[in-house]
Order: C-alpha cells, then structure tokens, then sequence
C-alpha cells in the first residue's frame, strides 16, 4: 500500500483529504506543521508529499527544500497554498515540488493528481 | 455581642475620614471576596468550555466529512445524508454548537472548491444554518450583523443581495467591509457597483481584502474602471489605480495621465507608479517639465519610471540629475545611465567626487 | 517656628499626600474602565476578521523586521528560525550583529548557507560601520534573510542601521530573543491600514512573559505559569500595566511609549525625525515622544495604536539582581526622555501630548518613587519622635493594600475574559496567592531600583545597558 505523508495544519481539510485517499486505497499519516511532517517524512519514506505551504514552526518550503537537498529523496510532492502566491509557487518549484494546487482547491482534482502521480 | 457592641461604640467616635476608609476597606474586601469566587467559577467555566469545544469539534467533523462522501452519483441526497441532516438539525438549537458547527464548515469552505463545496453549502441549507445566519442580519448588534453577512457571504447566499446592499451605508466599519466583501464575492466584479456612488472612504484594509476576494476568480471581465479614477472620492481612485495595475487596464492610460495632475500628492505618486508598470512613454514629458514643483516622493517615482523606459532623448534630464540630493534619485540616475548609455557612464563615473556617487558606481559595477 | 506654623506645614504636607494618593486611585480607576471598554472594543472588531487575507496579498505593505543581537550565539538560531516563520508574505528579517564578540554571526553563516553581498546602503542615519559586512541566504527558503555586521555601536544604533539598510515602508523593531507568533505581523499592521483620516505612525504590543513557557525551535508550544514568585508577581505588574494601562492610554491617543521589545514604526517617518537617539537607555520611549512631537508640530492629524492581543512572549528577569538593573535602566531612560522633551510639558501647543500624557508620566510615573520615599521616611520620623496615629495609620495603609490587591484582581480578571492564556488548574489560585504577596515580594525591589535610577542619573554618568544574562528558551519548563 502506498504512503502519503500530508502536512496541513487546517485539521478538518486533513480529515477530509485523509478520508478520500484511504478510500482510494492510500495509507495517509497527517502532520500538523512542517516539523511533523519531516519526522513523518524520515520515518515513513512515503510514496508521495502533500504540504501547505504557510505552516507553524517550519514553511512547506524548507519542507521540500529539506527532502531534496538533505535527504536527496526523489519522491513527488505537491504543494497547495492559498492563490496569488506567484512568488511561492516559483519558489516551490525551483526547490523541486512537481506540481501546485491553488487553495480553494477541489479534493476530487487533487486526488486526481496524486493517483497520476503515483502511477508513473 | 459584646464586641459588637464595642466596635460600633469604636466606630462611631471615630473621626469623618477614618470613618470613610473603614467603609471603603469593607467595601474593598467584600469587592476581593466576591471577584476572587466569581474568578474560580469563570475559570472553571472556560476550561469546561473548551474541552466541549474540542469534543464537539470532532464529532462534527466527522459528522460532515461523512455527510460529504455519503452521497450518491447523481446530485441527490441519500439516505444516509438524510440522517446525519436530521442529526445536526436537532443540534443547531444550542448557540454553543451552532457555532462549532459553523466553524467546521468555514473551515473547509475557505479552502475548498468544486462538488464538495456545493455539497457544504447544500448542507448549509438543508440543516437550516441559513435561517439562522438570516436572522443575525436583523439583530441591533453590529458584530452579529457583520457576522451573518460574513456567513452568508461564505455559503454563497445570493437571494438576500437586496438586503445586504443597505448595509453598504451601515454606521459601522466592520458592517460595511463585510458588506462589501459579500457583494465582491458572490458577484465579483459585478459585486463592485457600490464603488460608483462610494461617498465614505475605503481603507487600505478593506481594499486589500477586496482585491484578494477578486484574485480568487479566474474569470477577468473587469469592468470599465474610468469612473473610479474620476471619483470624487479619493480612497475609491486610489482603489481603481491598484485595480488598474493588477487587470493590465492598459485602455485606462489616458485617465491616468490625468491624474498626474491630481490634487492629492498620493494619488499623483501611484499614478506615476501604475504608468511605470505600463513603461509609458506619454507621460514622460509632463512630468520632466513639472519636475522642480513636484514633491519628492513623486521625483523618485518618475526616476522608477524612467528606469522602465527611458530612451536616448531623456539623457540630458537624466545628467541634470546625477547629482541629486536624494539618494534614490541619484541611484536611479546612475543606473538609467549605465544601461543606456555605457560610455557616458564611464565618462561621468570619472570626474565624480561625491563620496556616495563613487560608492553608488561601486555597487553597480559589481552587480 | 511656633507650633501653630509646624501644625500648618504638617498639616499641608498630609494633605499634600492625601491628595497625591487619591489622583492615582482615581485615574487608575478611570484608566482601567477606559481600557476594558477598548479591549471589549477590539475583541468584538477582530473576531470575524479573516487574517489570512492580508498574509498572502502581494498588495500588502512591506514590512521589515530589525532585530538587533549582541552576544545571542546561545539561542540565535532559533530566535530567527522563529522571526522567518511568520505567516507574512512580504516581509524580510533583518538581524543586525552589533559587534557581538562570541560566535553568533558564524552559527548564523553555517544554519542559514548565508553568504557575503555587495550591499547597497543609504546612509540616511548615522551609525557605526560595517564589520563583516551584510549577509544573505543562497537558499530560497531563507530568502527573507538579512544578516548584517557592524562594529558595536548599542541598540539604538543598531536599530539605525536597519533602518538604513531596509527597503520596506514599515519597519517592526523587536528584541532577538522575542517570539513573535504567526500572525503578529498582520495583527500589527491592521491599525496602520485600517485609518483613514489619520496617519497612524507606530503600533505597539503586549509583551507576554515566556518564563517556563514551552518553546521549541522557536515556536510556543504550552503557557506555564512560572514557578518563582517574583515572575509570577511581573506577569501580575504586566497585565496591570498593558490590559489595564496601556489600552486606555492607546484609546485617549495619549500614548507615550511602545516597549522596545515590539513595535512597528512608519519607516519614513522614523528616519525623518532621524532615528532612535543613541545616547539614551531609554530609546523605546524616546522615539515615540519624538514622533508624536513632530507630528504636532506639523498640525497632522495622527495616531498610535495598540495591540492588546499575545503576539510577543520574551524572557523576563527570574532574579532580583538582574530585576533591579532592568528597572534602574527604566527609570534612568524616564528621566532621560522626559528631560529631553520637557519643552512640551504643559505647553498647550502639544495638546493632549502635552498637557495630559507628559504631566501624567512626570508626576505619576517619575515622581512616584520618590514621593513615595519621602513618604515613607516622613513616616519613619514620626514613628521615632513617636508622633503617629496609629490607628489613622493602620487604616491608610490596609486601604492602600487592598486597593492594588483589587486592581490586579480586576488586571487578571480582564486576562480571563479576554485572552485567558493561564488555563491549567492551580494557576488561578498560584496567581491570587501572588497578588496578595506582590506588594512585599515585588513592590519594595521596584522601588529600591527605581531609587538607584535616580541617583545613577544624577552622580553615576558611567552605567549603561547592563547585560541580560540568557538563560536560553529552548530549556522545557518543569
């Protein structure tokens, strides 16, 4: 079964998402900040990441930023983040994300997204 | 009794102003005694408080997300929707709950689009949350107004439009920028018509809000922004501007140069920016002979605009004015320079004296 | 002298002190009501506002964050991971190394990938020069980053030169090893954005005691009430002075000082007046009496506002010693200021600035101390010429008691309905058992320092900014 880790500090979206990706036959371990998701990240060695960007403690950025460059993992990440943040996105992509969801965002579309990027 | 007795023998052959404190040190302690009591219960209270609110706050949750993937393939509401419809239905009678349970729903809705969202605000309907959001807008409380147009703003309620457009006018600030907000929200663009006949003056908070309520869509049929950059109202112009600046209205350049000649220097300063961002060479020569009046906050913006656009016919303006006072000017200066006209630059970078220009060249060199 | 005139002279100096005493209980009172309806105001005009509108517009202000740091090596890696970790989009940090003589700009280097840049800087205010240099991150993630070196110069030159090097229109000035939460940086610009007839020029905070708070690579994670009484009894003196204090003085627009620890300044209008005035101790206060005096006299309609919402949480003095000292350099940066600035004092021209917040800080603020000593001495002459009414004295003295004791029942009591961050069981009652206390276990310290500051301000020119020593946050509390 495929890992996600997802990093998200809006509890009831994590739920949500959570509930849709294990239905679709995903196990999902949620973090609440950048932090977690990290430990979450060096415990599990997920398939696939899904981060916020703006989180407590440490930004999705230095999330991907840390998987890339400190842990040389090579595994997708999608990063969401509330829209018109041109800026981040560049960023996000520049530290290696592979693909952005701009929040509001449709569940069924990132599940869409994940599931093309897991069959690669 | 018998010091009873005494002490009010004592009391009353006491002089006025110790009679007085005495009185006040009771009323003190009874006041101490009585906070320090009432100060446990609120304690007690807040903390019970939380922890239902926590509690609460998870059973609502998952009450919603299974509501949300309860649903069958056509748009319908299934059986097992029904229930957990007729469960919160009881709930919401409890002020307390029925703030939880918004909350949840907020929650998500801000961060959610598509068939889910509709699914949210089909909930928010049928639970009959909207009857009561309705009913906040009556109240004389204007933080309960501001909060029902806030959620009927964030389930999309669209019939109460007529409603909500008085509160346009509403005495207090909070009422009029939710107000504003829902209009920009369910009707985007459209929603802006208030902006025509805006008499009261539109913060920076609020046109912040507006303008990231607008960025949200994708749909960018701005409408014509002309009569806001001729309003009389200076807060709406400077609204427009930034809207100007952010939908490319290039069609608007001509207003713009207008209100070079604005009576407010803000204004004039960010029509100066908004023609920079365009690299608008109209303007150029108005505000070249308009130079020496104009304040220095406008100096440096046309220097922002002419490192846009400036061209060999500005090269005499811009050696006037290496030697500017204000640093950004002479920064600007020397920066035109050096991408226009590179010899000119080494020429002049030569007989420069001023320590500031030599550190100025300095840094350009190396960057 | 015949003892009808000694009587007389007695008799005025009693009602002298009479008087004096019921003033201050009055306006505390008065101060108190008007700083309850303020923050039942703000509660009520930001509990539905939307927060993460303004964090991610690209039409937001730029705001500058300068933290000056001198000898912080023990917790500066973790003090600036927390300042980058505002949910602000434009926004940048700059820390400014003011000649530190321990290794806080190499640990800085080697955490951050920091390297040297050709910096270009306007010198608008004079300061020290550059040592090191300016430095900047080669990691994206830390692009918000700014280090920069100088040759050591104080915390007032210090702040100058990031008032120098910022690009941004508002700065936010703040002690290193403040934590600042998520969101300050929003909260605190609201007020600059939200006015319309007025410009308001600087925005001030709480600051909120981290002693034996959790706090983990700079972020809070749990608020502890300290263990020792004399942090309990400041956190009591805090929440008086800012919930109760404070937010009226905001509402009268009477403001005279923003605590250096958190405050955001309209930058132009910072360096206009130029700067923070490097031969005070008492700069915080300093540049705001400054600000509000030009804005006066150029006739502008102007405001400073106040934030009574947590943002800033930072290490208070957990022993008498360093207490003291903190104190003493208050009272010298009061005097200080207020003597720099006395031409506005009961000057009508200053208006409210003049006639009500100057009076109100000279006489009940820089005054207070020694009229209370001379008071007290007045009292110890009559004790051994065996001259006292006892009974009058008990009375005054008990009523005096219970007064602060109601005062800071009523400062807790607004903390409970409103941000009620001491939610564990037995806090509540650690905290009334500490507002009994305070008076003999706070109250005398404050007094002897505030004594000492005096006399250091008139015979002792040598004292400076006495060093705090860092316990270190990241240590769990108990």
């Amino acid at each position: 079964m495929k890992k996600i880790v997802l990093a998200e500090d809006n509890s009831t979206l994590s739920l949500l998402l959570k509930f849709r990706l294990e239905k679709d036959g995903y196990q999902v371990l949620i973090a609440e900040d950048g932090k977690k998701a990290i430990e979450l990240i060096e415990e599990h060695d997920p398939h696939l990441i899904l981060s916020d960007i703006m989180m407590p403690y440490i930004s999705g950025l230095e999330v991907i930023s840390h998987v890339r460059n400190k842990l040389k993992k090579q595994m997708p990440i999608i990063v969401f983040s509330a829209a018109g943040q041109e800026e981040m996105v560049l960023k996000a992509f520049n530290l290696g994300a592979n693909d952005f969801m701009g929040k509001p965002f449709s569940p069924n579309e990132l599940v869409i997204r994940v599931k093309r990027l897991l069959s690669i | 009794m018998i010091d009873f007795q005494n002490f009010t023998e004592y009391f009353k052959q006491l002089p006025i102003i110790l009679k007085i404190i005495w009185v006040l040190i009771f009323l003190l302690s009874i006041s101490i005694l009585g906070l320090i009591l009432y100060l446990k219960k609120l304690r007690i209270n807040l903390r019970a408080n939380e922890k239902k609110f926590v509690k609460f706050q998870k059973i609502y949750e998952e009450i919603l997300i299974n509501y949300l993937y309860a649903g069958d393939e056509e748009n319908k509401i299934s059986t097992e929707q029904e229930k957990l419809i007729n469960k919160i239905k009881r709930e919401i009678k409890s002020k307390f709950k029925r703030n939880i349970i918004i909350s949840v729903m907020s929650k998500l809705i801000d961060d959610i689009s598509g068939e889910m969202a509709d699914s949210i605000i089909l909930f928010y309907f049928e639970t009959g949350l909207i009857n009561h959001s309705l009913k906040k807008l009556k109240s004389n409380k204007w933080n309960i107004v501001a909060s029902g147009i806030k959620e009927l703003a964030q389930f999309k309620v669209t019939d109460v439009n007529d409603e909500i457009i008085k509160h346009i006018k509403h005495p207090n600030r909070e009422v009029r920028n939710e107000a504003q907000l829902y209009l920009v929200g369910l009707f985007h663009f459209k929603g802006l018509e208030f902006l025509d006949n805006f008499k009261t003056p539109l913060s920076e908070w609020d046109q912040i809000q507006l303008l990231e309520t607008l960025q949200n869509f994708d749909n960018q049929e701005i409408p014509n922004i002309s009569p806001w950059l001729k309003s009389e109202n200076h807060s709406v112009v400077k609204f427009a501007l930034k809207l100007a600046r952010i939908y490319n209205q290039f069609d608007v350049i001509d207003t713009l140069l207008e209100l070079l000649k604005h009576e407010n220097q803000e204004i004039r300063v960010q029509a100066i920016n908004v023609l920079g961002y365009f690299q608008d060479t109209n303007s150029k020569d108005f505000l070249k002979n308009n130079f020496v009046n104009a304040s220095e906050e406008e100096q440096i913006a046309f220097f922002k605009l002419l490192e846009n656009s400036a061209d060999s016919n500005d090269e005499t303006f811009i050696l006037e004015h290496i030697k500017s006072d204000v640093f950004e000017i002479k920064l600007a200066a020397f920066k035109i320079l050096k991408i226009n006209n590179f010899e000119k630059f080494q020429e002049v970078k030569l007989i420069m004296e001023d320590e500031q220009c030599i550190e100025i060249v300095k840094f350009l060199e190396n960057n | 002298m015949d003892s009808n005139t000694v009587k007389i002279i007695l008799l005025s100096i009693h009602y002298l002190f009479f008087i004096y005493a019921s003033s201050v209980l009055i306006s505390y009172i008065l101060l108190a009501f008007i700083s309850a309806r303020e923050s039942i105001e703000y509660m009520k005009r930001n509990s539905f506002v939307n927060y993460s509108e303004i964090l991610s517009s690209t039409v937001s202000p730029s705001i500058s964050i300068i933290a000056p740091a001198y000898n912080e090596s023990l917790n500066i890696i973790e003090n600036v991971r927390s300042l980058l970790s505002s949910h602000y989009v434009n926004y940048d940090v700059i820390i400014v190394n003011d000649g530190s003589k321990d290794d806080s700009l190499e640990k800085l280097i080697e955490a951050y990938d920091l390297v040297e840049v050709n910096y270009l800087i306007n010198k608008h205010l004079s300061t020290k020069p550059l040592r090191k240099g300016v430095f900047k991150s080669t990691n994206p993630a830390f692009e918000k980053l700014l280090v920069v070196d100088k040759e050591n110069g104080g915390k007032a030159d210090a702040l100058n030169c990031g008032l120098n090097i910022s690009q941004s229109e508002y700065v936010a000035c703040i002690d290193v090893d403040c934590l600042l939460l998520e969101d300050s940086l929003q909260k605190m610009i609201k007020p600059f954005l939200e006015a319309t007839d007025e410009k308001v020029i600087a925005s001030g905070g709480v600051i909120r005691i981290a002693n034996s708070c959790v706090i983990r690579q700079g972020k809070l994670i749990d608020v502890n009430l300290p263990s020792k009484m004399i942090e309990i009894a400041q956190i009591l003196e805090y929440l008086r002075s800012f919930l109760l204090g404070r937010m009226a003085w905001s509402r009268l627009n009477g403001l005279l000082v923003i605590s250096g620890a958190f405050g955001i300044f309209d930058k132009k209008l910072a360096i206009t007046i130029g700067g923070y005035d490097t031969k005070t101790v008492g700069e915080d206060m300093e540049i705001i009496v400054r600000m509000r005096r030009y804005m006066e006299e150029k006739k502008v309609k102007y405001r400073v506002a106040y934030i009574p919402d947590p943002l800033c949480w930072t290490e208070a003095p957990d022993n008498y010693k360093i207490l003291i000292s903190q104190r003493n350099r208050w009272t010298r940066g009061t005097i200080e200021t207020l003597k720099m600035h006395r031409k506005i004092g009961f000057n009508p021209k200053y208006k409210l600035l003049g006639m009500l917040s100057y009076p109100y800080w000279f006489f009940y603020e820089r005054l207070a101390p020694i009229i209370e000593v001379i008071g007290i001495l007045y009292f110890l002459i009559l004790v051994a010429l065996k001259n006292v009414r006892w009974d009058y004295a008990f009375a005054f003295f008990l009523a005096s008691y219970l007064f602060t004791v109601l005062f800071t029942i009523i400062a807790i009591f607004s903390e409970e309905l409103t941000y009620h961050q001491y939610k564990k069981s037995k806090t509540g009652f650690k905290l009334l058992l500490v507002t009994f206390l305070e008076p003999f276990v706070l109250h005398p310290f404050i007094l002897y320092a505030a004594i000492k500051g005096n006399i250091d301000y008139y015979f002792n020119k040598k004292k400076k900014w006495g060093e705090m020593v860092r316990k270190g946050m990241s240590q769990p509390s108990n």
